[in-house]
């Protein structure tokens, strides 16, 4: 059974990317556009193995995301990715404080991110 | 496998298109409400996420660039700087420079490299005003690379407790190590393992030790702990290195910038800046203190303005959702219609006639609705082309020195998304023009009895079937003796000439025409007004005005609301159908003996209420065989072009229809004196005519005829 | 066995089954067969009533709605310098695609499409000044029929589709 990512990003060709690069690879994909849309996809039935997601949103950002998908019991332990710049060493300590499994260092080519997430979600 | 994202390039335009406005609409209001934070983080994740994008596609300019002005924004949203106008100008202008460089990367042009780093050192050195400089990252200078060599390293890692909570699997690590090399356990160190009633299995408590072979480099295998490294215990110890550390020794000297960049003096980023071989001229002088960033980013954009201006244009449009549901279900009707009427032609008879007629009539109203509908899916809000204005109204008055207020209403009048595309340039021409000219400075204005601050609106309504635009000032209106005397002098009129107030202030529309006193960089040259009714006309509109000495101007443009279906009246000339556009007919007349004269050398006229207008004989011009070929018993269709009118003689006026106007360069190319082609209601083609090519060919042909 | 080889090619020739050249669609204009590549015909079309366009030349008939697109009409008669006569039952008109554009043809009659190899194909000799060859291809043989090949780039000149087209009548 295919595993499905759960790609949380405000910017829309950053979602249709990562998207891409996700289904190309066999993955199946739900896309959100920012924290509370995340939020409610994942109240709406979609159980992701993975989530994938910026640190920078409208409504609900990327670390207040990461605290309330660690509250879920079902997604306590589910892996979860932070898109971050590289210099920002502050967010990827909130975001490993929140209870984020790592991150993706933007920008990066499709092989790069494949090998990020190879390292958190068992094939 | 390397997938190729370059199809996704084109959403990265259009994102960051959204961006940009979203950012610099938020520059403008930052202005009224400079505390609000709100607006601060919406401006900043605009600029981050032009950043972020840009990067992934390589376009390094853009995104260094933006890496800049998003430094200065988060400054702002955090507070840590007050927004000022000068701080909203420089932001403004780095927006201008910064949509200047998404289009160099979308175009492959190369970038005003002066203007970006100008720019760039101002950015920074605002960011720096508000904190001590950072102090640029430390990045190792690279190790040089052993020969290929088995490693074996010995690590030992104990991870922290709350690792499943981060949806860490211990066992991942270790498979992704394997995937290296060779991987053993040496040994399971369980000296956190707590008594089983203390245990939480949601809790991490062992350690490893693992013994690696691999020949894979020791970053590589750092990199696998890249997630845990700070919150584990971790060693990692190479059993076979040489006795030397693993960075690098180096046998000559080093050059100074590795050195600086190593001890955490410098960036690469910094040092690369500095290597970079010509210095600019601007930066030169910028150092000798001969002049300031400021007067070089200015004079930068002063040659960048100039350049010719690229336009972006859109091919995809955004559709309410309600609309595209609307037609849908009117195709369902259609669909019904239609079938009902097969149903009926497969077994019809003489008695079912006025089921016919009605079933025919329901398809009439089914196709209008449609057709409306589809028409009204190319329809935008008029909002679009109004909001640079605001900006460059901002712009403009600080330029000339004045107090201009801009007043935008019938913002939500939708027009046609072609139309929308090719207005934008001529307003902004009308709004300069009365910017620099029709408005007055504030000493003038005070000194007539005004406010200081002089106004301009722009307007936007549906008149008939045609939307209309105005530009609206409260400046000095046009001066009728000056407009007089540069026609006279320019040749265009003659001193004898009467001319209504109407044909005089169209002249101001000639080409080369201009009574500005003083060119300005913006306009005075008198290029501009002729371009704007071309443009105008060019979408089938017209362009009139109004003025009153003292009290203001008004430019009013008049445009079809589709490019592609104009209001017609049908005529015939004997056996020939042709549509003449009802925009251009004034009137129409039977005109009586009395009011035909032929004069020597100018042709026929005809006297329409005090005014003698020229005949013209369609079927003259375009070498007919008529069914009539008297005037008084013909019909004459007073038509009217850029301020010129004309009579033009048919035998029959047949009607009035909407029109769907077919391109006759698809497949031939252009007639003159014919604006179009059209499938009348028998199938076969009707041409619409175009007033100014019938009077082109009447002056230039006629006189030929075999 | 190179009588087997002839027969078959023969049988191929007569059945339009392309070997080695081009197919044609061929037309009659007075006496003679025209042909035109089978690429570049959109559909053969009875003749209907054409709309005559204000000052173009004789040649230009006018324009037709095909299914909503406007197409110029050639009167070749007229073109190739030959008398116009009364459309039949039989005349046609062959839309050609011609550069991205569509054009239509008003020919005599249409006959076979016919294969020609292209080793069958002779360039168009000069006739003198008398008739106008370059919109020849060439003339192809075809069994005991000559073809003349048409070379639809070259049929609609610059002139025609130009604005400068007044004619001094």
């Amino acid at each position: 059974m295919p595993k499905t990512v759960l790609v949380v990003d405000d910017s829309p060709t950053m979602r249709q990317m990562v998207a891409f690069t996700l289904s190309s690879a066999g993955y199946q994909v739900v896309e959100a556009g920012n924290g509370k849309e995340a939020v409610g996809k994942v109240n709406g039935g979609t159980k992701p193995d993975l989530v994938v997601t910026d640190l920078n949103m409208p409504e609900m950002d990327g670390i207040s995301l990461i605290k309330e998908i660690r509250k879920m019991p079902a997604l306590k332990f589910t892996p979860i990715l932070m898109l971050t710049t590289e210099a920002s060493d502050d967010k990827k300590k909130a975001g490993q404080a929140a209870g984020a499994t790592g991150w993706i260092v933007k920008p990066f080519n499709p092989e790069q991110m494949m090998a990020v997430i190879k390292k958190v979600l068992p094939a | 496998m390397s997938t190729d994202l370059s199809h996704f390039k084109d959403a990265f335009f259009e994102e960051s298109q959204e961006h940009l406005t979203t950012i610099e609409e938020g520059l403008l209001q930052l202005e009224q409400r400079p505390g609000d934070i709100d607006l601060l983080n919406r401006i900043f994740r605009g600029a981050h996420s032009i950043k972020g994008n840009s990067g992934m596609f390589g376009f390094t300019a853009v995104s260094q660039f933006t890496h800049k002005m998003e430094s200065v924004l988060d400054q702002l949203r955090s507070s840590q700087m007050v927004v000022t106008v000068e701080v909203a100008d420089l932001l403004l202008q780095s927006l201008d420079c910064l949509k200047a460089l998404i289009d160099c990367a979308k175009s492959g042009e190369a970038p005003n490299d002066e203007l970006v780093s100008a720019l760039g050192v101002r950015l920074e050195a605002c960011q720096n005003g508000a904190t001590p400089p950072k102090t640029g990252a430390v990045t190792a200078a690279p190790v040089p690379s052993h020969a290929t060599q088995e490693h074996h390293y010995t690590i030992t890692w104990a991870p922290p407790q709350y690792l499943f909570q981060r949806g860490l699997d211990p066992t991942q690590f270790i498979k992704e190590l394997g995937e290296l090399g060779c991987v053993k356990i040496a040994s399971l160190d369980t000296s956190r393992l707590p008594g089983l009633k203390e245990l939480d299995p949601e809790q991490c408590y062992l350690g490893w030790t693992l013994e690696v072979e691999t020949v894979k480099e020791l970053k590589v295998i750092e990199a696998v702990f890249d997630f845990v490294r700070d919150d584990s215990t971790l060693t990692i110890v190479d059993r076979q290195a040489t006795g030397a550390p693993a960075s690098a020794m180096s046998d000559g000297t080093k050059p100074l910038g590795e050195i600086l960049v190593e001890s955490g003096v410098v960036s690469q980023v910094e040092l690369n800046q500095a290597l970079s071989q010509q210095k600019r001229v601007g930066e030169i002088l910028v150092e000798q203190k001969a002049a300031t960033p400021e007067q070089i980013s200015e004079a930068l954009k002063k040659q960048s303005d100039n350049a010719p201006a690229k336009k972006a244009e859109t091919p995809s449009i955004r559709v309410d959702t309600v609309k595209i549901d609307r037609l849908i279900n009117l195709v369902g009707e259609l669909v019904i219609t239609q079938s009902m009427l097969s149903d009926l032609g497969s077994r019809f008879e003489m008695s079912q006639l006025p089921v016919l007629l009605e079933r025919v009539a329901q398809l009439e109203r089914n196709t209008r609705e449609i057709q409306e509908r589809v028409m009204g899916i190319r329809m935008v809000p008029i909002g679009n082309a109004f909001s640079r204005f605001p900006r460059l109204v901002r712009d403009l008055s600080g330029k000339a020195g004045k107090k201009i207020h801009l007043i935008l209403s019938g913002e939500e009048t939708e027009l046609d998304k072609t139309v929308i595309e090719s207005i934008g340039d001529p307003l902004t021409h009308l709004v300069r023009n009365s910017a620099d000219h029709g408005l007055e400075t504030p000493t003038e204005r005070l000194a007539a009895g005004k406010p200081e601050q002089g106004i301009i609106r722009l307007n936007a309504f549906h008149e008939g079937g045609n939307i209309c635009i105005t530009v609206e000032d409260d400046g000095r209106g046009l001066n009728r003796e000056k407009i007089l005397a540069k026609g006279v002098k320019q040749g265009l009129i003659a001193e004898s000439d009467k001319l209504s107030d109407e044909q005089i202030w169209m002249l101001i529309f000639k080409p080369g025409f201009s009574t500005a006193d003083k060119v300005t960089d913006v306009s005075g040259r008198g290029v501009g007004m002729d371009v704007v009714k071309r443009n105008i006309e060019g979408l089938g509109g017209t362009v009139s005005i109004k003025t009153t000495a003292g009290k203001g101007t008004t430019f009013t443009l008049k445009l079809p609301l589709t490019l592609a279906i104009i209001e017609g009246m049908t005529v015939r000339v004997g056996k020939d159908t042709y549509i003449v556009p009802l925009l251009s007919i004034l009137e129409s007349i039977q005109p009586k003996r009395e009011m035909i004269k032929t004069i020597v050398g100018k042709g026929e006229l005809v006297n329409v209420r005090g005014m003698y207008l020229p005949l013209m004989r369609l079927y003259d011009v375009f070498r007919l065989e008529p069914e009539l070929s008297d005037p008084t018993k013909a019909i004459l269709l007073i038509l009217e072009t850029e301020g010129e009118r004309v009579a033009v003689m048919v035998d029959e006026i047949l009607g009035q229809q909407q029109v769907v106007i077919k391109s006759m360069e698809q497949n031939f190319r252009k007639i003159e004196g014919v604006a179009g082609a059209t499938i009348l209601g028998d199938g076969t083609v009707g041409f619409i005519l175009d007033v100014r090519g019938l009077l082109n060919i009447s002056r230039n042909g006629t006189a030929q005829a075999a | 066995m190179a009588e087997q080889d002839s027969t078959n090619k023969d049988l191929n020739h007569q059945m339009g089954i392309s070997t080695d050249g081009s197919q044609f669609l061929t037309f009659q204009l007075g006496e003679e067969l025209y042909g035109v590549d089978i690429l570049r015909v959109q559909e053969i079309k009875g003749y209907t009533a054409v709309t005559r366009i204000p000052n173009t030349p004789p040649h230009i008939k006018g324009v037709l709605n095909l299914r909503g697109t406007i197409v110029p009409i050639v009167e070749l008669r007229t073109k190739f310098g030959m008398p116009t006569i009364e459309y039949t039952m039989f005349t046609v008109i062959v839309v050609v695609v011609v550069k991205e554009k569509i054009m239509g043809l008003v020919v005599d009659a249409v006959s076979d499409v016919l294969d020609i190899d292209k080793k069958d194909i002779q360039p168009a000799p000069q006739f003198g000044a008398q008739v106008d060859v370059s919109f020849l291809n060439g003339i192809g043989k075809a069994g005991d029929k000559l073809v003349a090949l048409l070379d639809m780039d070259r049929l609609l000149t610059d002139g025609d589709m130009t604005e400068s087209e007044r004619i001094a009548a």
